[in-house]
């Protein structure tokens, strides 16, 4: 059926497309100094959405009519020699569908809040230009089929992650901690790179479907790659999904991240950007069928994420971060599930707990007025009829245990202590010998100047 | 406390050792100078410089702005903005000045031109001034030394460029300083702007010579009060990060009602205890900045010893004496003002939240923050500076020398002098002239004429022109007859608030037999109140009472079986719910739910945001299938001797209700001409997403709704054995009087009532009758609040804009359901039938007072204001200062907005609590101090004055402005200076139109004032 098949490639195409035509549309506007107003705003997200969703939604189903699992769409080759090549495909499948889907339908219904949300509001274009770099970031990510392909579209959602984290810029909370989930994210894109660099050395090229042997498509299919290679490159992208997920030890950026307007919290934190670290899991599955050493990796940084998560939601007192601690915890399970050889349950288990977590982000504010119906309803307070499983903790470890959950288990402090220093110390020491190999000179005692940050004072 | 303290230029001597007294007796001062922002879910609005009352109102914004780093006036491009938009004109600018500056006015500044001249262009010109390097960039790039200054008017263009060009042709040139290498000899072929060019730059190169001959002065040292500041200067590290991380945290834990799954343990020993017992607990991390004193606070821990001790060694480390300790505290607790505030609320009135803490928790929290204070001060100083000594002795470090060159500062100086000299039109020439006392007088004119000074006297003419056009439009309405109902077909009382402005004025459209009252939303009946859904009670009444009685609603005999089932049901949903949603936040219960069900709550999701008055009715079927019956009564009468909270205390005594009615009828002046049916309407805002809901609310019942006051005291009234006390006291009821309490929804804008099912046949018809006359004002009432709301269209009709407002308070993604009292500017105090028929666009808070029925003291006047005052001063001022300052005052934009401890919000994942209002509350308010007018005599308010220190010190010190109307005559007077002085209109005349409507269609923003023509139509008595 070459028809079908072309039918579907270029309804491929069209959500891949949808995406990148909303950044231009909004992007250049702005580039040129002359955003578009509020309502056009909205009304080229909502257009651009219903596309990209009405594609993905047909393509979904022409899938079924014809019974595919696995449709091609190859771009360009960007370097072609034989036995290496680096190309943009796109793949569409039992794992890419569903999660084109879910981020066409989360975004179309962030962007309609959000056009509400931030009416009148001074950052509105700069909110919608990220939103859609965001979109198109998750959607190339989601359906990428090679690993550079994959990592485009990763990078794109890191930065507009980022910068939404630190939409305020005019506080200083917000730039530090929109500056601290970057350099967490600069970590796991370092890994995802590496990991794509081993990849290619190993098989010529990135491309996910060459992990495989034979016709099956995902999750079926026997790997090719040795158990050494697959653990090489399995525990790379492992690090790589920790980041992205906020697993341990880098789950201390979650709650940072709650500094934006509280939609671009729920869609990305709650919902899509943490799942991405997932769904990068879901996507190399057959390097995790072949090591089993990466295998007991996933599950136990799984099972402790969400353990930690678990007992730090549990003295959270501020609704953003206890959602997202809650997130933390729901994606160590399915990471866990998928370290135990899981897939199609991770995988719907990502789709609800993103869908139910963004409803509850976007209630968050609502929370006073829920509590007390709540209250009302039960007649009598909550906090009286909560069952706590702290009373387990033998007494003389409760203290320190609330401590450490208090304290987010100290985790930004240890990634300080243990990496971050360490490393910052090893360059320093590098820079320092490279100029008195190089200059002779001594170095200087500072590096770099002092920004400017007074202003100029209008009160006494 | 109302000195400007000085910064700690040294260590401070110690004069005397520091005691535990010193220290106690500080902590009420300082609590009454933090927000006074309690639990969020019952808004309070007072005024936030509250504890510096006792100032004049310049003296206590300047002071306040200082100690709490806010900024006292909006910054001047907003007043130049507001001078293009024509709110703020030359003529009250030159008022203002003339007023200000006295004789002093005329003296002579620069070449020519007085005082007034001079201030009056600083005032109407932009001047361009920034960092030495943005100016030196200036210089170099921009034409600002070969075009005059854009904004300098034609005439003063013109006429500079010839006199320069005289100058320069008979003297320029043979001066020392003409730029021969750039100009060369002026020829008769120079264009105008080689004139234009070369005048500028002699100007320019006079100027720097003129200033130089000036001695400058020295440098304002920066303010530091607190070793941070200084560490902070020293090292560029702000130690209060890595504290205030901390202490947010843990202020969160202690105060939670309800939010975390587990309870700060130790909680009930308070907050000292709790730290200690935390943190003296070894953390996993050795490399932590609290590590090296954990053995420190074990010691505490276990010896015993109390906050308040740890308190003054601390103190005594810093080298805090017990001079500048009240200073010196107030500065520590300032950072976190918001949730040192709310502690110490809840320490102080503590029974309006479920969970308060224990008294001397802010003297607690005081000592847990300097310890870690100490600390982090130690860490950095010893990293970074290696400095191990005394903490006080870091105040000896030297510090850098500042940034700013001599020449520098001389240049920035003589930037300001060349603009100020363009805009003048003064001349190179006529610069040369001046002598050097003459460039002295001129350049301390500019330092004194600073932003700060010059904001205030554009504030006080954006005051003085509002309340020109008010005074003139109560003039022009007060020369018209009374517009007295003679008979009224109903009558209704509604809260002061000024959203009622528009409700009534439209109901006396729609309905000019309608006659409508106004009096503080609580009706003089403050209670605690429980209704029949409610698990715990509420405070109804303003803030400044605690209420000595309980109310609660009770569902009739009748149907109690039919309630007790459905509460039950209600129970179990509730019960369940609750599970689920708490489910969704742990493990196991997660994994589930989320995995199992969780794509299912993409339906809501997508619902609730695409279709959010769709969702919200389908909600609200489902619901009354489970709501308590219709038929409820309120638990009025009580049987016990004393008040309480349950069975049988509940309620009042006969005699309260009857001195409860008769103070309520006689402060509006309703003792005679009873209608058939009387209306008490409370009012009260339901909305969705809005963590600033009770904002919304009705301020006189502390963020409440006032539904429940306005049932009571009908109930009361129509209770028989009250009407007979009553007719005793003079006041008579006729039997054919029914009076109602309803509830106005001013979000959705309807109208709902209570005890339908008391009213006789004959009053149902009327009650039928008046509804439909609400129901129609309901719709016009939208349809005017519609206009200020951007993105509802000007067109809508009435139908279509009640339901665009019904569909914002649903609507999940809406942060603006309404916008409050954000347009108040003025309070009325006196008859309606005086300004009936005024179009006051919603600005003006009304009060019922009827000076024919007070007696000579002003009695009635007096208890009046002794609440009206302090309440209505309190919304303008959070208002006023939310709007100055947005992040300062206000509580900022609320899109980050991050609900903590069911308490507050705090901005994004950890800041300080935000109190105030949110910038969508208040970004279509004017900020001006509220213009009481006021239908009396002046000695009436001297008394009252004389009576009560309180209204005294709010007119006296100017934090409100006042102005009074004669009872007879249509007089005004304004008090200014502490008299009152004959008030007479600049510009008499006020437009006419038909009906609000035409008033007000099409237009967005503020809108003047304007005579509505039924005010004629209205037959007097």
């Amino acid at each position: 059926m070459p028809d079908l098949e072309i039918l579907i490639q270029s309804l491929g195409l069209v959500v891949i497309v949808a995406p990148s035509v909303l950044l231009c549309w909004l992007g250049i506007p702005s580039l040129l100094g002359r955003p578009l107003p509020e309502s056009w705003v909205h009304r080229v997200v909502q257009t651009v959405i219903w596309t990209g969703l009405l594609a993905a939604l047909a393509v979904l189903g022409l899938m079924l009519v014809s019974d595919q699992t696995h449709v091609m769409v190859v771009g360009r080759q960007w370097v072609h020699i034989p036995h290496y090549h680096f190309a943009f495909k796109l793949v569409f499948d039992r794992l890419s569908v569903p999660l084109v889907i879910l981020t066409f339908l989360l975004c179309g219904t962030i962007g309609a809040f959000a056009a509400r949300y931030l009416h009148r509001e001074s950052g509105f274009n700069r909110f919608f230009v990220l939103y859609s770099v965001f979109l198109l970031g998750m959607t190339v990510a989601s359906l990428a089929g090679t690993i550079e392909t994959l990592f485009a579209g990763w990078e794109l959602v890191g930065l507009s992650s980022a910068f939404l984290v630190a939409f305020y810029h005019e506080r200083r909370g917000p730039v530090a901690n929109g500056l601290h989930v970057w350099s967490v994210y600069r970590v796991s894109d370092a890994a995802l790179l590496i990991a794509s660099v081993v990849m290619h050395h190993l098989s010529g090229e990135g491309d996910f479907d060459k992990l495989i042997r034979g016709e099956g498509s995902w999750p079926f299919g026997s790997p090719t790659l040795s158990v050494s290679q697959a653990t090489l490159a399995g525990l790379l992208l492992v690090v790589a999904a920790a980041g992205k997920s906020a697993l341990i030890p880098f789950s201390g950026w979650l709650p940072r991240a709650m500094e934006g307007p509280t939609p671009s919290s729920a869609v990305f934190y709650g919902a899509l950007s943490v799942h991405l670290g997932a769904f990068l899991m879901l996507r190399v599955s057959p390097l995790l069928d072949a090591s089993p050493v990466t295998c007991a990796v996933i599950v136990v940084l799984g099972l402790a994420s969400a353990a930690f998560g678990a007992l730090a939601n549990r003295v959270q007192t501020d609704i953003k971060s206890a959602l997202s601690f809650a997130s933390l915890t729901q994606v160590g399970l399915i990471f866990a599930e998928i370290g135990l050889g899981l897939r199609y349950i991770p995988l719907v288990h990502i789709l609800g707990h993103a869908c139910w977590r963004t409803l509850q982000f976007l209630r968050a504010p609502t929370v006073l007025h829920d509590f007390r119906q709540l209250e009302n309803a039960v007649g009598g307070s909550l906090a009286a009829r909560r069952q706590s499983w702290e009373q387990w903790i033998p007494e003389n470890w409760r203290n320190w245990a609330y401590r450490f959950a208090l304290e987010r288990g100290e985790l930004d402090q240890g990634l300080f202590n243990w990496f971050v220093n360490p490393v910052r110390e090893l360059f320093i020491a590098c820079d320092r010998y490279e100029r008195l190999l190089l200059q002779g000179n001594p170095p200087p005692q500072k590096l770099g100047t002092e920004p400017w940050t007074r202003v100029l004072e209008e009160t006494p | 406390m109302s000195a400007i303290p000085l910064p700690h230029a040294d260590a401070p001597a110690m004069d005397r050792p520091l005691t535990s007294q010193d220290i106690e007796q500080a902590i009420p001062q300082l609590g009454a100078l933090l927000p006074f922002q309690g639990p969020i879910s019952s808004f309070v609005f007072l005024n936030p410089l509250q504890g510096l009352e006792d100032l004049p109102f310049d003296e206590a914004v300047r002071l306040g702005a200082e100690i709490f780093g806010c900024a006292p006036y909006l910054s001047e491009e907003r007043y130049f903005l507001k001078q293009q938009q024509g709110r703020i004109t030359a003529e009250e600018l030159s008022a203002v000045l003339v007023r200000e500056l006295g004789p002093a006015a005329q003296e002579p500044v620069g070449p020519r031109g007085t005082r007034l001249d001079f201030r009056l262009r600083m005032l109407t010109h932009r001047m361009h001034l920034g960092p030495p390097e943005e100016m030196a960039w200036w210089i170099a790039e921009t034409d600002a030394l070969k075009r005059l200054q854009q904004d300098v008017p034609e005439e003063i263009r013109h006429d500079f460029v010839r006199r320069s060009r005289t100058w320069i042709l008979q003297a320029g040139t043979s001066w020392p300083g003409w730029p021969q290498a750039d100009y060369g000899t002026p020829g008769d072929d120079w264009s105008d702007q080689l004139w234009e060019q070369a005048s500028l730059a002699c100007l320019w190169k006079v100027v720097l010579q003129g200033v130089e001959r000036v001695e400058l002065q020295p440098a304002r040292p920066s303010r530091q009060r607190r070793l941070r500041d200084r560490l902070e200067q020293l090292t560029g590290i702000d130690t209060d990060l890595a504290v205030h991380e901390l202490l947010i945290r843990l202020c969160a834990a202690l105060t939670d009602q309800g939010l975390a799954g587990w309870p700060l343990p130790h909680r009930e020993q308070g907050l000292w205890k709790a730290f200690l017992a935390l943190y003296s607990e070894p953390g996993w991390l050795t490399r932590n900045w609290l590590a090296p004193i954990r053995d420190n606070l074990a010691r505490l821990y276990t010896g015993q010893v109390t906050a308040i001790d740890s308190l003054r060694d601390s103190l005594q480390e810093l080298g805090v004496s017990s001079e500048n300790l009240v200073d010196f505290l107030r500065d520590s607790l300032v950072p976190l003002r918001g949730w040192a505030g709310l502690l110490w609320q809840l320490e102080t009135r503590g029974d309006r939240v479920a969970q308060p803490v224990q008294p001397g928790t802010l003297l607690e929290f005081l000592a847990v923050r300097l310890l870690l204070d100490c600390q982090a001060l130690r860490t950095v100083a010893a990293e970074r500076l290696n400095y191990h000594g005394p903490l006080s002795g870091l105040w000896r470090v030297p510090v850098p020398p500042p940034r700013n060159s001599h020449s520098q500062q001389l240049e920035l100086l003589g930037l300001q002098v060349f603009q100020a000299a363009q805009w003048c039109g003064w001349t190179a020439g006529e610069m040369l002239q001046l002598t050097s006392p003459q460039w002295e007088n001129l350049v301390r004119e500019l330092e004194t004429f600073q932003p700060l000074e010059r904001c205030r006297i554009q504030h006080l003419a954006f005051e003085t022109r509002f309340r020109e056009k008010a005074l003139n439009a109560m003039t022009c309405r007060a020369v018209l007859p009374h517009a007295q109902v003679a008979t009224p077909r109903f009558q209704a009382v509604f809260c002061i608030d000024t959203r009622e402005e528009s409700f009534r004025r439209h109901l006396e459209e729609v309905c000019p037999e309608a006659e409508t009252f106004g009096a503080a939303g609580f009706f003089g009946v403050p209670i605690y109140y429980k209704g029949v859904v409610d698990a715990h009670y509420s405070t109804l009444c303003p803030i400044v009472i605690r209420p000595q009685h309980w109310i609660v609603e009770d569902v009739i005999y009748t149907q109690e079986a039919s309630n007790r089932r459905r509460t039950r049901t209600r129970q179990a949903l509730g019960e369940a719910s609750h599970r689920v949603q708490e489910g969704t936040r742990g493990l196991a219960t997660g994994a589930l739910l989320t995995g199992g069900l969780g794509v299912l709550a993409s339906v809501p999701l997508i619902a609730s945001v695409l279709f959010p008055r769709l969702t919200s009715k389908i909600q609200h079927q489902a619901a009354r299938l489970l709501a308590p019956p219709k038929g409820t009564r309120l638990r009025l009468e009580r049987l016990t001797e004393k008040p309480g909270p349950e069975g049988d205390a509940i309620g009042f005594s006969l005699t309260e209700m009857v001195n409860m009615s008769e103070r309520t009828l006689r402060d509006i002046g309703l003792i005679r001409n009873f209608a058939p049916l009387v209306f008490f309407v409370g009012h009260g805002s339901f909305c969705l997403n809005n963590p600033h809901k009770s904002a919304y609310d009705c301020g006189a019942c502390s963020g409440g709704a006032g539904g429940p006051n306005a049932r009571a005291l009908a109930s009361m009234l129509n209770d028989m054995r009250v009407r007979l006390a009553l007719a005793e006291r003079g006041i008579e009821i006729p039997h054919s009087t029914t009076f109602l309490g309803a509830l106005h929804n001013t979000g959705e804008d309807s109208i709902s009532y209570n005890e339908l099912e008391t009213l006789s046949i004959a009053q149902q018809r009327n009650f039928e009758f008046a509804r439909q006359q609400f129901e129609e004002t309901c719709e016009r009432n939208a349809r005017e609040r519609c206009r200020r709301f951007y993105s509802a269209p000007l067109d809508l009709t009435p139908a279509a804009a009640l339901r665009h407002v019904e569909a914002r308070t649903v609507d999940l993604a809406q942060t603006r359901p309404e916008f409050g009292n954000a347009t108040n500017a003025m309070c009325y105090v006196g008859r309606r039938s005086r300004i009936r028929g005024l179009y006051l666009d919603r600005r003006c808070f009304q009060v019922s007072y009827d000076a024919t029925t007070d007696d000579l003291e002003a009695t009635i006047l007096g208890r009046i204001l002794a609440a009206v005052v302090p309440v209505c001063e309190g919304i303008n001022l959070l208002y006023y200062f939310s709007y100055i300052d947005p992040q300062g005052w206000g509580a900022g934009t609320k899109l980050p907005h991050n609900v903590t401890s069911l308490l507050g919000v705090m901005d994004g994942a950890a800041s300080d609590l935000r109190g105030g209002l949110p910038w969508q509350g208040v970004e279509i308010h004017e900020p001006l101090r509220l213009l009481f007018v006021i239908e009396s005599q002046p000695e009436a308010i001297r008394k009252i004055m004389a009576r009560n220190p309180a209204v005294r010190q709010i007119i006296a010190n100017g934090w409100v402005q006042v102005a009074l109307l004669s009872p007879d005559s249509p007089d005004l007077l304004l008090y200014e200076a502490g008299s009152f002085r004959p008030w007479s209109p600049r510009n008499a005349g006020l437009s006419q139109v038909d009906s609000s409507w035409e008033w007000f269609r099409g237009q967005r923003d503020n809108l003047d004032f304007a005579l509505l023509n039924p005010v004629r139509e209205v037959p007097h008595a």
